[in-house]
């Protein structure tokens, strides 16, 4: 374990910390996981893990609304509960943050695996490029690097990551982290800011390589702390060395939920359930048998993986969901879920799920960039060209955010957007070929795991379907009623969509509940208008960034 | 299809559902026919204007007089709302008053003046110098030297008020159409509306805003609706201080705070519009230039995040309102409520359903009439 050398304080609690933890991560490890009230005073805290939920907000030094998982631990930082309603009061010592305007050649949103390799790429031809990414700790979700100061990497996975951060940083790319970009115009104009700078970037092309957030499963429960996204679990490990608890239940549907199982494992944790939705891969030959023939190495990483889950007396509880979860007993939660038609329960500190992804299509929609409704992941792809075009010239989309597609062909469709965007090289062949490999793989790995997912048009009533605003299905169900004529009436008429996390979770089950109710087909119009900013941004950032050269034709 | 009724209301924002409301009180079976497009009342910030905006007056000044001589129609607005919100169980309507703020002694001169101007129209205003304005409201940035207080001034919650009021219309029967009506017109004493269906009525209330002008045109009537779209911000909620509605002598702003501890911020910054129908975009200087104004004004919001911007359109006609028949005795209406249209919906609406049924109008609609716009 590493040296929890930093001290700070929470409400009336000494905590310690190692240097580089998140405020979340710290806190979790000192078995604290309550961080903030609701309005309707109920508890909250980490979810998403990534910056995307807002429930994990505290006060840090005086300052309200700051997210636990996306802050660092500083020594002799006093973090509080936020209330519900922080005070309105000037804040003591709110610089005027520097400001720096940008203009590269090539601006890539996002660090993961294809926009640290669409970075490299691009800044090889000689193109000036700028890499910027929201999170302090390098490599998105896939290769998630350790936040710590000098802990070795956990496994390949880390390791081939911080092998690639280490190319990036070589490459003359210029690599801003911890830059939460808030606004995208057309031009394309991106706003961002640090924690001390506002910037403004006119990037002649851009790559938006922003990745995909968790979905849950909308169940009674699901909102309390110690409930958290089978993601949010894997960073408080793989970034921080902490375990989310020290019983795990895990719940979902996907590969990710195994190998996240294993690493909680081997890291001490007892996985008091690993459940996926999907009936038995056993049941279902075929599928995988094209894993296997589309990538043989990796169906075998992944059939290792639950051999080894075994041994450790893991075994995968198939044709399996969650239906609700209370608290019981001070940190202890109760998960009552089906297998099959028979009900049972399963306690455990905390319960982790995953059910698919959303893409982080914010950015492209701003822009304008075309998508379609793709109802196997039950989410928007967006239009793309062979070199990763999107239907805005100049603004290219590679990996997750264009539609869940994993890692590995993310680094392809980087390095081939990379190169097209400076127009300097072309892409190769080769690389095409590997990219229609990799998503050979996909289909087929998905199709292994294809499941009935529980609806959320059948959620029981009493269900939060919007986190923030905390509104139920029963209400949505009596906004339905009085058939709205779009997804912005509904929003009016319940507050569903207003809250913190900008409808990020509650606005894909309202899309699909209201096409339910009129019979109208999904697609890219289905969902809340795109709007800045793209992540809740202070007002002081908002009126410091240069826009003012931006505004066309001000009459 | 046909759909028959008494009164046919064009238009679902709020001017059209008081007038609905008002009419299905009196007896009218009534239907209500909307594009479900751009609607002002469903993207407007809930404040309670009565006081003349200095933003109308700067950039409207051939329209003062109209607006001067509508003030009397704002007291009644704001009684009308008053009214609405103990019939609705509550709209979150608060009058505290609004400020109107001066940072310089000719900023303060000219509030003065208008105060003089209001003060004889039957406004409830005063000046307050520096101190007062401070007991008043404390959390104002200390530049300002004076301000207005028009205590017939407040803020509801249009949300809440939107979705009440459709629920009270649903309980009355009132119908509810979604089409777009093209074509309006008289034939053998009844009323007629053309959209995708075919409406027939014993009378028209006209309460389509930017969707008027077009109605009109054919019946000889000439009257400028074109869509004015604009900008609002809002932000997290915090602890709820600022009672009151806010606004500047000079420059472009309102700002508020809603019972939910949001900040509402807004004031006509403009945003970009392609069509009538089409969903109004965010211009980038509209929301740095509001939200930096905001920050000027009350100086602890630059710590709050903003959450969302959004665009709506709204329709200001002639800076005063338009209400009464196309011509004398004629079968259609007007309800056109102007500037600072969701605070006088209700009392417009509910004239305009008067005037359509017979009766006698609340207050005297004559200054109102569409004569004006007659070739
Ligand atoms: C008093 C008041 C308070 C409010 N408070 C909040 C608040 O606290 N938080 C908050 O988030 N909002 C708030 N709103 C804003 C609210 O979201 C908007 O008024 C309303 O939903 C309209 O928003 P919108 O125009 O952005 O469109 P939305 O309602 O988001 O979208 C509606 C329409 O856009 C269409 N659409 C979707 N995608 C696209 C696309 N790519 N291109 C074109 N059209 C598309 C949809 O089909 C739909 O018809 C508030 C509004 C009011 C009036
Ligand atoms: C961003 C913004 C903020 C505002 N803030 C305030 C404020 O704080 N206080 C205030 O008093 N006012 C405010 N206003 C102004 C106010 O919102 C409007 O003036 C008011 O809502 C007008 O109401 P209305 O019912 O007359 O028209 P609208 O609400 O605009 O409704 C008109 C309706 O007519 C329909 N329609 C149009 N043409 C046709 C057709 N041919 N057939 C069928 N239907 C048709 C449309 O679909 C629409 O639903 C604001 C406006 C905007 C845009
Ligand atoms: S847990 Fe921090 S934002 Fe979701």
């Amino acid at each position: 374990m590493m040296k929890r050398s930093l001290t700070i304080a929470f409400e009336n609690e000494t905590v310690n910390a190692a240097p580089g933890m998140s405020v979340a991560a710290a806190l979790t490890a000192a078995g604290q996981r309550v961080f903030r009230e609701t309005d309707q005073g109920a508890e909250r805290g980490i979810f998403c893990g990534m910056g995307v939920c807002q429930d994990c907000l505290v006060e840090i030094d005086g300052k309200p609304n700051v997210r636990a998982c996306m802050t660092k631990v500083r020594d002799g930082m006093r973090v509080a509960r936020q209330a519900p309603r922080p005070s309105l009061q000037v804040r003591p010592a709110a610089e005027e943050p520097a400001t720096e305007t940008v203009a590269p050649d090539v601006l890539v949103i996002g660090g993961g695996p294809g926009g640290m390799k669409a970075a490299i790429a691009a800044a090889q031809t000689g193109a000036n490029t700028v890499l910027m990414d929201e999170r302090t700790v390098s490599g998105g979700q896939f290769y998630k690097q350790t936040g710590l100061d000098g802990t070795e990497p956990l496994d390949r996975q880390q390791a081939d990551g911080a092998r690639l951060h280490d190319e990036l940083l070589a490459s003359p790319a210029r690599y801003i982290g911890g830059a939460e970009i808030w606004g995208a115009f057309d031009g394309p104009v991106i706003v961002a800011a640090t924690a001390d700078c506002v910037y403004t970037v006119r990037p002649k092309t851009l790559i938006v390589a922003t990745g995909a957030y968790e979905r849950p499963l909308m169940i009674p429960g699901w909102t309390l702390p110690g409930v958290m996204t089978v993601g949010a679990a894997q960073t408080l490990w793989r970034s921080y060395r902490v375990p989310a608890g020290k019983t795990v239940a895990i719940f979902g549907n996907g590969p990710l939920n195994a190998q996240v199982a294993l690493e909680l494992a081997e890291g001490g944790a007892a996985i008091a359930m690993l459940a996926d939705a999907a009936p038995s891969p056993v049941t279902r030959p075929s599928p995988a048998l094209a894993l296997a023939a589309a990538d043989p190495a990796l169906a075998a990483k992944g059939f290792g993986m639950l051999a080894n889950l075994r041994r450790r007396g893991v075994s995968t509880q198939w044709n399996t969901v969650p239906r609700s979860i209370r608290q019981v007993e001070a940190d202890q939660l109760e998960v009552e879920y089906a297998r099959g038609e028979r009900i049972a329960t399963v306690r455990a500190d905390a319960v982790c799920m995953n059910f698919g992804f959303q893409p982080q299509n914010e950015i492209l929609r701003l822009l304008g960039a075309r998508m379609d409704y793709d109802p196997r992941f039950g989410h928007l792809r967006t239009q793309r060209t062979e070199t990763m075009e999107t239907t805005v010239k100049g603004v290219y989309a590679v990996g997750d955010c264009s539609g869940l597609g994993g890692a590995p062909a993310a680094l392809v469709e980087g390095e081939i957007a990379g190169l097209a965007a400076t127009g300097k090289t072309a892409p190769s062949s080769a690389l095409s070929g590997r990219l229609q490999r990799h998503r050979r793989f996909q289909k087929a790995l998905w199709e292994t795991y294809a499941a009935d997912l529980p609806d959320v048009r059948d959620a029981a009533p009493e269900t939060i379907v919007c986190r923030c605003e905390e509104v139920r299905k029963e209400q949505l169900d009596a906004a339905l009623a009085a058939n709205p004529s779009d997804i912005g009436a509904v929003k009016r008429a319940t507050r569903i969509g207003m809250g913190r996390c900008q409808g990020r979770y509650c606005g894909p089950a309202l899309a699909s509940c209201l096409s339910g109710h009129t019979g109208k087909p999904l697609d890219e119009f289905s969902y809340f208008a795109p709007r800045v900013p793209v992540k809740p941004v202070s007002i002081a950032v908002v009126a410091s960034s240069d826009l003012s050269a931006d505004d066309t034709a001000d009459d | 299809m046909t759909e028959k009724t008494d009164i046919l209301v064009i238009g679902g924002g709020i001017t059209g559902q008081s007038a609905a409301l008002a009419a299905a009180d009196a007896g009218a079976r009534v239907t209500i026919v909307d594009a479900a497009r751009n609607a002002g009342s469903t993207a407007n910030a809930g404040s309670l204007h009565v006081q003349m905006q200095s933003r109308f007056l700067r950039l409207n000044p051939h329209l003062a007089d109209n607006l001067e001589s509508s003030l009397p129609l704002y007291v009644r607005a704001v009684t009308a709302w008053e009214e609405l919100d103990q019939r609705l169980g509550g709209v979150e309507l608060v009058r505290q008053g609004g400020l109107m703020l001066a940072e310089t002694a000719e900023q303060a001169a000219f509030l003065e003046q208008k105060a003089e101007r209001e003060i004889r129209k039957g406004l409830d205003v005063e000046i307050l110098d520096r101190d007062a304005l401070f007991r008043h409201a404390p959390y104002l940035s200390e530049r300002f030297v004076a301000a207005e207080l028009c205590h017939n001034e407040g803020k509801l919650n249009p949300l809440v008020a939107n979705r009440k009021m459709t629920a009270e219309l649903d309980r009355l029967g009132v119908s509810r159409h979604v089409d777009r009506i093209v074509q309006i017109g008289e034939e053998n004493g009844k009323a007629v509306a053309q959209g995708a269906e075919r409406f027939v009525a014993d009378r028209i209330i006209i309460a389509a805003a930017w969707g008027s002008g077009e109605l009109a045109r054919p019946l000889g009537l000439t009257i400028p609706t074109p869509g004015e779209p604009l900008h609002m911000n809002i932000t997290e909620p915090a602890e709820y201080v600022i009672h009151h509605l806010i606004q500047h002598a000079e420059r472009s702003i309102t700002l508020k705070q809603f019972a939910s501890g949001q900040v509402v911020i807004g004031g006509g910054w403009p945003a970009t519009l392609d069509r009538d129908d089409a969903l109004p975009a965010i211009k980038p200087q509209s929301l740095t230039g509001n939200v930096a104004l905001a920050g000027e004004i009350v100086p602890a919001v630059v710590g709050l995040r903003l959450l969302r911007t959004w665009a709506g359109v709204n329709t200001p006609v002639d800076g005063k309102a338009t209400l009464g028949p196309i011509k004398a005795g004629g079968l259609i209406h007007f309800a056109l409520p102007g500037d600072a249209g969701y605070t006088l919906g209700p009392i417009v609406g509910r004239c305009a359903a008067a005037s359509a049924m017979g009766t006698t109008p609340p207050m005297d609609i004559a200054p109102f009439t569409p004569d004006r716009f007659a070739a």
